[in-house]
């Protein structure tokens, strides 16, 4: 009964001091943000100061943050949509027909190092008229979107039984109709999975948008920028951009989280 | 019979090709392109038109010890980042994997670190590092220890790196290798009770066993990221103090953005991306064996 | 009355000028800097009274340069102005065409020095807008408290570091991180007599060069910050304002911040700014153009943009920014308006008046392939502040940078031209 009592208590602070670590740094960030400029740079360091919202009167009155955040909300959906209807018929025919060669093809995109990309996507993206248009920024972050897009969404259909479609087909629909019709309604958690999940990552995406985005498609990632110049970094600023970067990202994985839980385990344990 | 259509037919090949061919145009063009110009002298601070140049971008990159040295620090940090990971997040995963109260809560705090935006994440990171008046060294004076420079020391700069790299993505292990335990089946775990095994036994020979593939899928991920690590390093240290903290893929980035040099940068993409592929292969091939 | 008139007339103008089918519109690049944020807030200033449409985009200046080189090499860019940095870009820039010539712009205004660097053969292709020079920002309370004076020379300067330096305080700060710190490390050499760059060879392996080298890294390693090969000024800028620095030799172009008590805890009264002291061969600081703008070569709205550079370099707009936002323009005039100067802190004009007289117009080495040459040149300074320049192994370093500078030279054509 003792040992129980002292396994238990010995489990919960290990728990509770794994949760400490991992909030800390988002703790930090945030109470910063209220913190003047003062404050934020003053030793010892402050936990108690009198907050102030004037950071994010900068962030949202003096510069363009809502666009910025329309932006990165529009690239995120587009992408991710976009890919959703290449991907998931290829998901489908890999998990189906067994095509593993297409897979690995399809996930080496993800062992390209990003940078080698940009040059050459500048060149075709100017040549083609497509600079700072939302079209260019789409395509690159379906990029990322597309392998996470398949790498869920195959193990996804592989877990669904074949006799759902196979009925399907003996009553005289094709293929093709009983993935749209019987398959695809089936597989609303997967999507919603493989959707947040590649969301996430086209929202994060820094290396993609610092090159191809310009003013008028600026990315919330590229705009904590904004707030260092040429002399001045202005702390409180970028702390309050880093909080509205991360919020809808968290408020996402709250709302999703069951299903980002499975995505990013679903293609490891299933491999 | 039923008569089958064309698009039936040929269902798996019309299936993927959209996909298919989106990865082949982004793809293929760039990647042909960086080949083409690692063999070139392209040089944008000289003002002079490319020039094929075979392997002389190879020999010049080869010969520079900053570029043996960031592929030596690549490694280093992503065997280090990843091996550290992997060891707290199956700890991890194997301490959470009962059932209790919150465990839900726990999971979604595990989620935080990961979806949280790179480049804002090392902004943070930095003030909290600042040799002076950040965070991280109050908390070593209030300890009673001697204050350390963090990301500001050529020697410290690696591990405090590897440290945030670690906060970051041991808990994407945790959660995969958590998974993976519960996906595990109970039969030998009931045997192994009946003949009376320990419970160091029990993890030793069938818990760990069992979620290997798991533990490996999880370490190949992370290694594939790992040496591709960018925007952490851009936003917290650009490879300083000096060449300190310079990856494969820092170098990559200010040989095409900050030097120009075109042909050149293509050269470290290049051996990068076999780096890249070499170890993925590797992993792959572990897994391969460890499912006998 | 006669307000509403005019707003009247603005808005049927802007109404007209929008109307007009054939309006231009031109596209301007502008950096995260004091000037540009000025520019920002009167553009609509400049659409309303020349009807040409502005579109504006603002970058922090190594994601400018970025930008810049990349839609100009891959040859089809759509910028038509353009904030430029002349010693980091011009050369690069010129060599591949990217600027168009400015033939038409009354230069008479601009000292003969600033348009030297941005100027090939009879033609000028860049207008200066800003300047800087090195000057030493000291802590008038500390020194006042150690009895010590402004420290004038260099072996001032040591002494006065020495005093202090604390466990809480730092003595000295200066960039110790590689690359920004070539800039700031220049003065110490020309004031030891040695310079970056001479005919075209690199010469920092030079015996003043080393002695500078070995002094800015005593220095820099025994009293600067901790971490301070890793600093640039933005690291040590809080520093700065947290009240941990006594001396800073950075440019002129951080007065205004650290004396702004909504982002300093050293009251203003206690930050005092002097000229840089003098080494061992006089006193020749650094002043330079750091800040420049330019039309591009591929621009399709040429008279637009000479419009708006006209507009946007004038001397109305100079003189504003130096009176208002204590902006260091290059123009001469504003520095000789009395009305404007009344406004200026006269810290900023003694140290210009001083570093105009006697100061280079170089801080760092001359050449396309500046970027990569300051990291070599960073790896020789910071091995220096790494032994406090004791380092036995620095000449040998400064030998191979130089190697690996001349061969930068050689790649580009530079080597051994003036």
């Amino acid at each position: 009964m003792k040992r129980g009592i002292i396994a238990r208590s010995a489990f919960l602070t290990i728990v509770i001091l794994a949760a400490l670590v991992l909030l800390f740094p988002f703790f930090w960030m945030l109470s910063s943000s209220f913190k003047t400029q003062v404050d934020i740079i003053s030793w010892p360091p402050k936990f108690l100061f009198s907050p102030t919202l004037q950071n994010y009167q900068r962030v949202f009155g003096e510069q363009d943050f809502l666009r910025y955040f329309l932006n990165s909300t529009i690239i995120g959906i587009s992408s991710v949509g976009v890919s959703l209807v290449l991907g998931l018929p290829a998901a489908y025919s890999i998990a189906r027909f067994s095509q593993k060669r297409l897979s690995v093809f399809i996930l080496v995109a993800r062992l390209m190092p990003g940078i080698s990309f940009l040059m050459p996507w500048y060149i075709i993206f100017s040549r083609l008229g497509l600079m700072d248009s939302y079209t260019a920024l789409i395509l690159s972050h379906m990029l990322i979107a597309l392998p996470v897009v398949v790498w869920i969404m195959s193990s996804y259909f592989a877990s669904v039984p074949r006799e759902m479609e196979e009925s399907a087909m003996v009553d005289g629909a094709t293929r093709q109709r009983a993935f749209m019709s019987i398959i695809l309604p089936l597989s609303g958690p997967g999507i919603v999975t493989a959707t947040t999940l590649s969301f996430i990552f086209s929202w994060n995406n820094f290396m993609f948008s610092q090159v191809l985005s310009m003013e008028r498609t600026k990315t919330l990632p590229i705009a904590v920028y904004n707030f260092v110049s040429y002399a001045e970094v202005d702390w409180g600023a970028v702390m309050a951009v880093a909080v509205a970067i991360m919020t809808p990202a968290i408020i996402l994985t709250m709302i999703f989280q069951k299903y980002v839980v499975k995505g990013l385990t679903m293609g490891a344990v299933k491999g | 019979m039923i008569r089958t259509g064309f698009v039936e037919r040929n269902l798996r090949i019309l299936f993927p090709l959209p996909a298919v061919a989106f990865v082949m145009v982004m793809m293929l063009f760039p990647v042909l392109y960086t080949l083409f110009l690692s063999f070139t002298n392209w040089n944008l601070t000289s003002g002079m038109p490319l020039k094929w140049v075979w392997l002389r971008s190879y020999g010049r990159v080869f010969a520079e010890p900053r570029f043996l040295e960031a592929l030596g620090r690549t490694i280093v940090f992503t065997l280090s980042a990843v091996t550290l990971e992997t060891f707290l997040g199956t700890t991890v995963a194997l301490v959470l994997n009962r059932e209790f109260a919150g465990k839900g809560l726990v999971k979604l705090l595990l989620l935080l670190p990961l979806v949280a935006t790179p480049v804002a994440v090392g902004i943070v990171f930095n003030l909290f590092y600042d040799p002076t008046i950040g965070l991280a060294n109050w908390v070593l004076t209030s300890l009673g220890l001697a204050k350390s420079n963090w990301v500001s020391g050529a020697s410290t700069v690696l591990p405090s790196l590897i440290l945030v790299d670690v906060w970051q993505w041991t808990p994407m292990i945790s959660l995969i290798v958590l998974a993976g335990l519960a996906g595990l089946s109970a039969e030998p775990y009931e045997s192994a009770r009946v003949d009376g095994a320990t419970e160091a036994q029990i993890l030793r020979l069938i818990t760990l066993p069992m979620a290997m593939p798991t533990i490996i899928t999880a370490m190949t991920l992370r290694t594939v990221d790992g040496l591709k690590t960018f925007d952490i390093i851009y936003a917290m240290t650009g490879g300083g103090p000096g060449y300190a903290s310079e990856t494969l893929n820092i170098l990559g980035y200010k040989y095409s953005f900050e030097y120009f040099r075109m042909g050149q940068s293509s050269v470290v993409l290049v051996v990068l991306f076999l780096v890249v592929l070499a170890a993925s292969l590797g992993i792959m091939k572990l897994r391969g064996q460890s499912e006998f | 009355m006669r307000r509403k008139a005019i707003l009247a007339l603005v808005v049927a103008l802007a109404i007209v000028a929008t109307a007009t089918a054939q309006q231009k519109e031109i596209r301007v690049l502008l950096a995260n800097h004091p000037y540009g944020d000025l520019l920002k807030s009167a553009i609509p200033e400049f659409e309303a009274s020349s009807g040409i449409k502005v579109n504006l985009e603002q970058y922090q200046e190594g994601q400018l340069s970025t930008k810049l080189a990349t839609e100009f090499a891959t040859g089809s860019s759509t910028v038509d102005v353009f904030m430029t940095r002349p010693l980091q870009e011009t050369k690069m820039f010129y060599k591949n065409g990217w600027y168009q010539p400015l033939a038409s712009y009354d230069f008479a205004d601009f000292p003969k020095a600033s348009l030297g660097l941005v100027s090939f053969g009879s033609k000028t292709y860049v207008v200066p807008i800003v300047t800087e020079w090195q000057v030493l920002y000291y802590r008038i309370d500390l020194l006042k408290k150690a009895g010590l004076a402004v420290p004038t020379t260099f072996a001032d300067l040591e002494a006065a570091a020495k005093r202090l330096n604390s466990a809480d305080v730092a003595g000295f700060a200066s960039r110790g991180k590689g690359n920004p710190a070539v800039t700031q490390m220049s003065s110490f050499l020309y004031n030891y007599g040695g310079t970056y760059l001479d005919k075209g060879k690199a010469v920092f392996n030079s015996k003043a060069a080393l002695d500078a080298i070995r002094f800015y890294g005593k220095m820099l390693g025994t009293y600067g910050p901790a971490g301070v090969t890793a600093m640039s000024w933005d690291n040590i800028m809080p520093v700065f304002q947290a009240g941990k620095i006594a001396m800073w030799t950075d440019a002129s172009v951080f007065y205004s911040q650290i004396v702004d008590p909504a982002k300093s805890q050293v009251p203003a009264e206690s930050v005092g700014i002097a000229n840089f002291p003098a080494g061992p061969k006089g006193n020749t600081p650094f002043i330079v153009v750091s800040w420049g703008m330019a039309i591009s070569k591929k621009t399709k709205s040429l008279d637009a943009a000479q419009t708006f550079l006209a507009w946007a370099t004038s001397a109305d707009m100079a003189k504003r920014a130096l009176g208002n936002q204590q902006i260091t323009v290059a123009r001469n005039s504003p520095w000789l308006d009395k009305a404007v100067l009344a406004k200026v802190n006269p810290g900023l004009i003694e140290t210009r008046a001083y570093a105009a007289k006697n100061g280079v117009p170089f801080d760092r080495p001359y050449m396309s392939a500046v970027g990569e040459a300051r990291d070599r040149i960073g790896e020789v300074i910071i091995e220096s502040i790494n032994t406090k320049g004791e380092s036995a192994n620095l000449e040998k370093k400064a030998n191979d940078m130089v190697v690996k500078v001349n061969e930068l030279l050689e790649d580009t054509g530079e080597y051994g031209v003036q």
